[in-house]
């Protein structure tokens, strides 16, 4: 069945039920009426609050205080005479309006903060009604609220009809939003902000939109509410109320346009069938609600869908993913003249640190640049502020002639500098086509419930073309979360170009993939810049690097420290020391103990492990025997921040292979266990524990053995003498190098028979990296087990006895450490040479 | 005189509020859920200690420490079936499932305890504090309940710091994974959060029942006051929200004695809706880095 | 088709099979067919102990009435209950369903006037007769209803506020009376009451104060009203928050005399308001204590013997929804007796043609007339206050 047809089937189906909704409205007595109606009611709240909750991902507590809004409009103008037709949609538009007001405040804040300001928007509103007497009646409300006619049929029986169809024409509304332009950005907005406001989106005016939409229908069911009522009290509209208008959309089901039909009929109906219990109706309404939580977290309309899918996936083989129309005709990316990114001193401070510093460089039309470095180096923080997600300290960048320097990312990238991330963020629940075409776009997104900017024939065709030239070869209609790694890659570079950019910035791109798609990236990345669009990568992939680019800029604690041709970059001496050190500040190479006979302590076996489809470690074998200092080497991106997640724990499950510990299995451990059975961590960026002082920090290391604790720290404390100056402070306070120090320390407190050293040089001044390698080097003569992994080669190879060197997810090279240190697979690993 | 007497019971209200934040603050510091129906918890801990000494003819002491003990247990019954099995699927249905227990503790208490308010007496507040016989208009236990109030807090902060599994859980806020490493097993640690939650709830019920009627829906407008307080300090700070808990409780007070009552819930609420709207994280918490 | 929306509910539906049985299990009529009386009150939350309360008077009636073969030929009486939370969107529907689909032959309101006043319109319309036993709201039987199917055997606002002013002023010499209300609809209509019956004397009011049915502390309010020079202070609220006024001035050390309605009625008034709550003197419509009636006496006899939690005359609160809901429940019964059919608009009629009954709060004689749909009035209304945990009428 097409999109189309299964439209129709819905809207068909939705009629039908509206049809005999509205029958039994005609025949059935007042009180079925009544319930009817309110269930109608309910459907009609649930179906706006469903874009607020379901398309957004906001949650609203007050919303009662809309539907208070639009009941009052109706009977205070119904008292002065105005008719039900004219003050109806009057008081759905003053909710609106209020809706539009409330999300100012309300969209600056998030989860537990949103719901109090909804929460607090809701008394304010029950409480004014009391208090403007005059207007509303005080506490006493207003009684005898007439109820409009239709032609012969009068009294409830109409506002029944008026209140069926209002939620029918709202659940078509709604799959118009869900389906359309509007219902793809609220979808982009709630999926990745940060990612919306770089192909041009306006998340604030986005959320404001469903604010005011599920004001508008809180504010309309309001409106028949005090009709079909017949009087309206301040009390009838409390904090319970709101309640309830959240669970028809969580019971039904967020996000579906059935959701809140299916939850308005289980919350309306439920007390009504429940009202015999008397006294125990509430107690038994409150078990039941929690057991259908517990049965449908995801509502029931999803545990509907999940048993339907289960049931398809068992009846229907898989067929062939749809491919696209010939693109072929299309020119996915214009020749025009375009204009080059230039830097100019940008500069950024986080508290004291200096994290870029007077970088300057350019980047011309047509051109690879790319900006390589260390990790901590200030890469991704220089992409930040070329895309307007963090304002410079000081200096700017221009597009051309256009200043963007502290710009607004949503400016920056409807100025034409688009971008893609280190962790792809793509639309999840975006088909990949739609997160294409609604980058197309760039911003301007027609009627709400127009669906022409993104379904138009030339936006489909398009968006197609982009992704062809973007070798994206899968399904354009699959889930963009459902996607393998690599074709998020390739996705989010088509979405980056459908802005038509002047300027492309890529945060890595290549992180994760296959050298095959490498290279296809590599030839990508030419077409993009042969099309004339500047294009800046930071990339850790050196034969990527080498390959592609025009122009390499390296970055070393924030500041530049080389700029030139590839061939240049490879030859500069100053380079090389920034990557793999020199060593010199080091022990030497000594004193080796023979370890050949020791027992294993921690074993690999051909681990495979992945995070989506694509794996990124293939067939791991690493061996750690007693007493061994092991360096794992390679280069960033290779997979040994994966690879040591694994190994510690906190990256399950594995997709095949085994991890002993000491000839346990530890392969579906977690991290508590596998720290109880004597594995110790010291973890990449420190990870230290930032609010706490210094000896808690180091306490906390014996949470599992606190027995002859402090003689343990006052023997770390003399292993670290630093830490002794300053015990008292709060961790976040110490230097990196300190910090180090800390998490090492920290790691032995455990008294560990294995320790991970992850990084333990990383981003730290060459003097504090041989002091910290000078107390690394006292742990291996105290016979300790030691993992290091260290993108400084030649610190790490200082310290072992073995090392493995891992590159693109694999063990390329493994051997005592001399030998490693000269073969030439190592510099190949890091440098691409 | 007006402003004197509008301090000293915005004061004692405030370190109510503070105290069942404070609640808010130990779950939400570990496992970014809370409970919901708080009210409800504040609710048992009076209605408990009640039972207890008049039904069972139980000392007050121990009728008090055994309610603390069934406070704290309920809250591990919360955690266990309205958060847990939420929390672990990464659904946001713990918010009803918690509404949703609060609504049957509620009504099972009306069924075994009563529909009738009754009256916790306690020798604290039978007669007014006087100085050289001049009564200053507040029982011995409204000014003992901001003292217990920041006593806790600061007990709070101390065991935080100087305990083990204090520090655990201050680990657990600062970084999850870095705690892992620790050893430090983090299911265990929210549900012990959810039982020192529950229990300083408790601990407000059975503080303020002797001022109040004890009955199964005096949490309800309670829970969601100090849940108020919670956000206005700024739900990641254990001083932010007592300091909170003092001034809404300060604020409701000032303005019922100067405007009057009608116009207490607009303007407080009014006024968290604003405070939020400057400082979206609360008036103390820690503003979340923007990463990218 | 009536049969069609319950089996489509049914299909619709997971809930409770057992509350379906009972939900939908009604057949066709006949003379063993039980009259059907229904009763909308709060049976949770705050208020539950009045729903308690109504239920129990009309359940003491039912049984006496049932005892002596029910009414029309045979037919016994049967109560059928609903919560209304203390919404009257609730109370509407409960209303409706009671009406619609079981079909009951006269309605008893609960406590809350506004949950009363919204379903006035709907037993016009629909012209079932309505009892209220208990919400005071003058425009409930005052209502624009022709004909009118509101009845009431329970105190009237506008008539206490006239008797409270009168009292405080002839028994403290009040000059300058404060008022302090609870904020709910209850609270305003008594509002509206007092400042018409001080209008009507050239007085004014020197301060009204509100206050929330969860407040704690009232001295904010309280302490405005001694401000502003009050002498006495009129204080209409239920029990618990009665109580918190009475604990809030003990604890300011003020003591000026409170006329109140019939909220501290409600509950252990002393328990909850401390030794002071004997100084509150009361509106009550009935009083158990002192000496009983006959009539009293076998009430009191029966409740004991049906609740075996009531042990004592205090357990019996609150004493008022007791013995309006059971002077209410006989009162409609002979009304229907005297309609011969349980035909709504006859029931009405039936209510005018009721003559001497001999009812636990007076003997009734003539209590309805089509202008006259309030069985008690001015005369009815006893000052009581609390001696212990006893309602002692004031003696002075």
């Amino acid at each position: 069945m097409s999109p189309r047809t299964i439209a129709a089937a819905q809207i068909a189906l939705l009629v039908a039920v509206l049809g005999v909704g509205v029958a039994l409205a005609l025949r059935v007595n007042g009180y079925y009426v009544f319930v009817l109606a309110n269930v109608a009611l309910l459907a009609l709240v649930g179906m706006g609050m469903n874009v607020l909750i379901g398309l957004t991902g906001q949650i609203s507590f007050g919303h009662v205080g809309f539907y208070a809004l639009g009941a009052y409009t109706v009977a205070v103008l119904g008292k002065m005479g105005v008719s039900f037709w004219i003050s109806w949609p009057l008081g759905a538009v003053i909710a609106t309006l209020f809706g539009g007001v409330l999300a100012l405040p309300a969209l600056r804040v998030k989860g537990p903060y949103l719901a109090m300001v909804t929460i607090a928007f809701g008394f304010i509103i029950e409480h004014g009604i009391v208090e403007a007497r005059g207007l509303t009646g005080g506490q006493n409300g207003i009684m005898g609220i007439a109820s409009p006619a239709l032609g012969s049929i009068r009294g409830e029986r109409a506002v029944a009809i008026i209140a069926l169809i209002s939620a029918g024409v709202a659940c078509i509304g709604y799959m118009l939003i869900a389906r359309g332009t509007w219902g793809a950005a609220l979808r982009a907005v709630r999926g990745s902000e940060i990612a919306a406001e770089s192909i041009g989106l306006n998340p604030l005016v986005i959320k404001t939109a469903a604010f005011a939409i599920s004001a508008f229908t809180a504010g309309a069911a309001g409106g028949l509410f005090a009709p079909l009522s017949g009087f309206v009290t301040p009390n009838t509209f409390g904090f319970s109320q709101s309640i309830l208008f959240v669970l028809v959309v969580m019971i039904g089901g967020a996000g579906s346009a059935a959701g809140p039909l299916v939850g308005a009929v289980i919350v309306g109906l439920l007390p009504e069938l429940l009202s015999s219990l008397e006294d125990f109706r509430l107690l038994f309404f409150g078990g039941l609600l929690l057991l259908v939580l517990w049965v449908a977290p995801g509502g029931l309309v999803g545990l509907w869908q999940a048993a339907i899918d289960r049931l398809r996936a068992i009846l229907i083989t898989a067929k062939p993913p749809a491919t696209l129309a010939a693109p072929d005709i299309i020119e996915p990316l214009q020749q025009r003249a375009r204009a080059g990114l230039s830097v100019d001193g940008l500069s950024i401070r986080f508290g004291g640190v200096h994290a870029v510093s007077d970088l300057s460089f350019e980047a011309a039309p047509g051109q690879v640049t790319s900006l390589i470095g260390p990790n901590g180096a200030g890469k991704t923080t220089a992409l930040n502020m070329l895309s307007g997600f963090y304002r410079p300290s000081s200096g700017g960048f221009t597009l051309g002639d256009l200043h963007l320097g502290g710009a607004p990312a949503m400016r920056v990238a409807r100025s034409g500098l688009a971008r893609t991330y280190q962790t792809s963020q793509l639309f999840g629940e975006l088909s990949v086509i739609d997160n294409v075409a609604l980058a197309l776009s760039r911003g301007k997104l027609g009627t709400l419930f127009g669906r022409a900017r993104i379904n138009a024939k030339p936006v489909r065709m398009r968006a197609a073309a982009l992704l062809a030239f973007s070798v994206y070869r899968g399904d354009p209609l699959a889930r963009a979360e459902d996607l393998p790694h690599v074709d998020r890659r390739f996705v989010e570079i088509a979405r980056a170009l459908a802005l038509d950019p002047d300027a492309l910035l890529l945060d890595e791109p290549a992180a994760g993939l296959s050298s095959e798609d490498k290279q296809q990236l590599g030839r990508l990345l030419r077409k993009i810049a042969d099309a004339g669009i500047a294009i800046v990568v930071v990339e850790h992939d050196m034969a990527l690097v080498m390959g592609v680019s025009d122009k390499i800029v390296v970055l070393d604690q924030g500041r530049r420290l080389a700029v030139g041709t590839p061939t240049e970059i490879q030859a500069n001496a100053s380079v090389r020391q920034a990557y793999l050190g020199d060593g010199s500040a080091t022990p030497s190479v000594a004193a080796r103990k023979p370890t050949e006979g020791a027992p294993e302590m921690l074993g690999v076996n051909a681990l495979v492990v992945g995070y989506g489809a694509e794996p990124i470690l293939h067939e791991v074998d690493i061996q750690v025997r007693r007493g061994e200092v092991v360096a794992l080497l390679g280069a960033n991106g290779a997979g040994k921040s994966t690879l040591m997640r694994t190994l510690c724990g906190l990256h399950r499950p594995v997709t095949s292979g085994g991890v002993t510990l000491d000839g346990q299995d530890v392969t579906s451990m977690g991290a508590e266990k596998m720290v109880a059975l004597g594995m110790a961590v010291s973890p990449e960026g420190r990870q230290v524990f930032p609010e706490l002082s210094v000896l808690d920090n180091i306490r906390l290391g014996a949470f599992l053995h606190p027995e002859g604790r402090e003689a343990r720290v006052e023997d770390m404390l003399t292993r670290f003498p630093r830490l002794r100056e300053r015990l008292h402070q709060r961790a976040g306070l110490l230097s990196g190098g300190e910090q180090q120090m800390l998490a090492v320390a920290r790691a032995l407190m455990s008294r560990p028979r294995i320790l991970l050293l992850d990084e333990p040089s990383l981003g730290l001044a060459p003097k504090v990296v041989a002091d910290l390698f000078a107390a690394l080097d006292k742990l291996r003569e105290e016979d300790m087990t030691v993992l290091v992994v260290d993108q400084m080669a030649a610190l790490a190879l200082s310290l072992a006895d073995r090392a493995y060197v891992l590159e693109r997810g694999r063990i390329i090279a493994s051997g005592d450490a001399l030998s490693i240190g000269r073969d030439p697979a190592l510099t190949q690993a890091y440098l691409g040479a | 005189m007006l402003l004197v007497s509008a301090l000293i019971s915005g004061i004692g209200l405030g370190s109510m509020y503070g105290l069942m934040a404070l609640g808010f603050y130990v779950t939400y510091a570990v496992s970014s859920t809370v409970n919901f129906a708080q009210g409800s918890s504040m609710m048992l801990g009076a209605v408990l200690t009640f039972a207890l000494t008049r039904n069972l003819g139980l000392p007050m002491p121990l009728a008090i420490l055994i309610a603390l003990a069934l406070c704290a247990l309920y809250g591990l019954v919360v955690e266990f079936i309205a958060v847990r099995p939420f929390a672990n699927r990464g659904s946001d249905s713990w918010l009803m499932a918690t509404v949703a227990l609060g609504i049957v503790l509620d009504n099972a208490v009306m069924f075994t305890f009563g529909k009738e308010p009754r009256n916790l007496s306690s020798p604290l507040a039978q007669s007014s504090l006087e100085i050289g016989g001049v009564s200053l208009g507040v029982y011995p236990l409204q000014v003992l309940i901001p003292v217990i109030g920041v006593a806790l807090a600061a007990g709070l902060f101390y065991l935080s710091r100087r305990t083990r599994w204090g520090t655990a859980m201050l680990a657990i806020a600062q970084n999850r994974s870095a705690a892992r490493l620790m050893g430090i097993p983090i299911t265990k640690a929210v549900a012990f959060a959810y039982a020192l939650s529950t229990l300083f709830a408790g601990i407000a019920g059975v503080l303020i029942a002797p001022l109040f009627n004890v009955h199964s829906e005096m949490g309800t407008l309670f829970g969601l006051k100090a849940f108020a307080v919670a956000i206005l300090g700024g739900i990641t700070s254990a001083w932010g929200v007592m300091i909170a808990g003092f001034i809404f409780g300060i604020a409701e007070a000032l303005v019922t004695s100067t405007l009057g009552s009608g116009y207490t819930q607009i303007i407080t609420f009014a006024l968290v809706i604003l405070a939020l709207a400057w400082r979206p994280n609360g008036l103390f918490g820690r503003a979340e880095v923007k990463k990218v | 088709m009536p049969k069609a929306f319950p089996s489509f509910t049914r299909r619709a539906m997971l809930a409770g099979a057992s509350a379906l049985a009972i939900t939908f299990s009604a057949g066709a009529v006949s003379a063993a067919e039980p009259i059907k009386i229904g009763l909308v009150t709060a049976l949770s939350g705050q208020s539950a102990l009045a729903g308690e309360a109504l239920s129990r008077g009309m359940t003491i009636a039912i049984d006496e009435i049932n005892a002596k073969g029910g009414l029309l030929g045979g037919r016994m009486i049967e109560l059928v209950r609903r919560d209304d939370e203390g919404n009257p969107a609730k109370g509407v529907t409960a209303a409706r369903e009671l009406i619609f689909r079981e079909k009951v032959a006269v309605l008893f309101g609960g406590l809350d006037t506004p949950v009363s006043m919204a379903m006035v319109p709907l037993v016009n319309s629909e012209k079932v007769p309505f009892m209220g036993p208990w919400a005071a709201g003058t425009g409930i039987t005052k209502n624009d209803g022709n004909p009118n199917f509101a009845f009431r055997v329970s105190a009237v606002d506008e008539i206490v506020d006239i008797g409270m002013l009168d009292y405080a002023q002839k028994t403290f010499k009040s000059a300058k009376p404060g008022m302090i209300l609870v904020n709910n609809a209850w609270g305003e209509s008594n509002e509206m009451g007092l400042k018409a019956a001080l209008d009507a004397k050239g007085l004014k009011a020197v301060g009204v104060e509100k206050f929330e049915a969860n407040d704690v502390d009232l001295t904010p309010q309280l302490t405005r009203l001694r401000a502003a020079g009050a002498d006495s202070l009129f204080m209409v609220g239920n029990v618990g928050p009665s109580a918190q006024v009475v604990k809030s001035m003990d604890r300011m050390g003020w003591k000026v005399p409170i006329v109140s309605h019939w909220g501290p009625a409600g509950g252990r008034f002393t328990e909850l308001a401390g030794p002071n709550g004997k100084d509150v003197h009361f509106v009550q419509t009935y009083s158990f204590f002192g000496k009983l009636s006959p009539v009293g006496e076998r009430v009191v006899a029966a409740l004991k013997a049906k609740y075996p939690s009531i042990k004592g005359l205090d357990d019996i609160t609150p004493a008022v929804g007791v013995a309006n809901a059971y002077d209410g429940m006989h009162l409609a019964a002979l009304a229907i007796a005297a309609a011969g059919s349980t035909d709504g608009d006859a029931v009405r009629q039936g209510f005018y043609k009721i003559g001497k009954y001999d009812g636990l709060i007076k003997t009734y004689d003539k209590p309805f007339s089509p202008k006259v749909h309030d069985a008690l009035q001015a005369s009815d209304y006893v000052w009581a206050q609390f001696i212990d945990n006893r309602i002692v009428p004031v003696t002075n």
